[in-house]
């Protein structure tokens, strides 16, 4: 039978689904491992959420297993991957307001965030959903200066990838 | 600009650019824990393998060969091993082939569609190790009552006070009893192992079907 949880659960999910689409954007290349780290993190949220009390939001819990699916997978995935192809029309800016000098700014910035590590990747993400420092500590579960080192080291390698 | 502000700019300007699942597409999603379960019947069954040919590695020594000699199984022995485990290795392989179809399905139509499949393949492979079980308790037992001189020995020291045909039919009838007991052992072994398996496959199933509206 579909119970009333999973109705419930699914209904969620629907909603706020473009969190997880964001994490995915963030942590791959192309439509199909898109595809595949949705599908992931959908079950993992799903196998998770009998722990859901509903104290804190769904979409501050979503972040957090979100995330952690994707940091888990991305580092199992690193022993056999060293380097990612970077599809770069897979981030295409729209047509509408062209500018061809912050498209490929855009590229390359999407090309370095692409290079950085699970965690990096995961820190990016939150400063890029406008997190501040006490969210992005709880969500990752590293101390609040530990994230502000480590957004200075992204931010400092970020830099020297868009200027050698 | 701070690189972050422009990539962030970009981020926001992109927000609801994807392609939107459906409700659907979810439920799918939740239920393809069939795959894992799949993927245990794949390990099970190796492992199975793994102990069986293990058994029969350590129980093989000089005295399992001789009896197999004594009852003129010697060179018919060897040959049903190694069909039997080719057989057993063609069904490992149809099993990762299950798994591999529940793995990369996209549709719920086509998920049941391989949840029967599979259903199928398990069934399938519990009879045939049922029925080789059988096959093989009832050969060893004919060649043992033709050959072994204990047995002649025990029929000829009986006939003398009971008639031999009543003996005969008394000795079929405990390897009949014998025969179903140790079948009936490895049929709840497998009832056990698969069936835990095949009931959640099941209710999967039966889950999806109540989906695919």
């Amino acid at each position: 039978m579909r119970t009333s949880d999973e109705a419930q659960f699914v209904g969620l999910l629907k909603e706020n689904q473009n969190i997880i689409h964001k994490i995915c954007r963030l942590y791959t290349t192309d439509e199909d491992s898109h595809k595949d780290l949705f599908q992931e993190i959908t079950i993992q949220l799903w196998k998770a959420y009998p722990n859901f009390r509903g104290d804190s939001k769904f979409t501050t819990w979503a972040y957090r297993v979100g995330l952690n699916t994707a940091i888990t997978l991305y580092r199992k995935k690193k022993k056999t991957i060293d380097t990612i192809e970077f599809d770069s029309s897979f981030h295409k800016v729209k047509e509408d307001d062209y500018n061809y000098e912050e498209e490929e700014q855009l590229k390359l910035l999407y090309g370095a965030v692409s290079e950085l590590n699970d965690i990096e990747k995961a820190l990016v993400f939150l400063y890029l959903e406008d997190k501040d420092y006490t969210e992005i500590s709880a969500t990752l579960g590293i101390s609040e200066v530990n994230a502000r080192v480590k957004m200075n080291r992204v931010k400092g390698k970020l830099k020297k990838i868009l200027n050698p | 600009m701070d690189e972050l502000e422009i990539l962030k700019r970009d981020w926001k300007k992109k927000e609801n650019s994807f392609n939107q699942v459906s409700e659907k597409e979810i439920y799918g999603m939740l239920h393809k824990t069939s795959s894992s379960i799949v993927k245990w019947i794949l390990i099970i069954s190796i492992l199975e393998i793994l102990l069986w040919s293990s058994i029969t590695f350590f129980t093989s020594d000089d005295e399992y060969f001789k009896t197999l000699e004594m009852y003129h199984l010697n060179t018919i022995m060897p040959v049903i091993t190694f069909v039997n485990y080719a057989v057993i290795l063609v069904f490992i392989y149809l099993f990762y082939k299950n798994y591999k179809a529940i793995n990369t399905t996209e549709s719920v139509k086509a998920l049941m569609q391989n949840i029967l499949k599979t259903r199928k393949t398990v069934k399938y492979y519990v009879g045939y190790n049922i029925g080789m079980a059988v096959f093989g308790f009832v050969l060893v037992f004919i060649f043992q009552f033709l050959y072994d001189p204990n047995i002649r020995n025990m029929i000829d020291k009986v006939s003398e006070s009971m008639d031999s045909n009543l003996f005969i039919l008394l000795i079929i009838m405990i390897y009949a009893v014998i025969i179903t007991v140790f079948v009936g052992v490895i049929w709840l072994f497998y009832k056990l192992l698969y069936g835990i398996l095949m009931r959640r496959l099941q209710k999967n199933y039966n889950e999806l079907s109540k989906i695919d509206f």
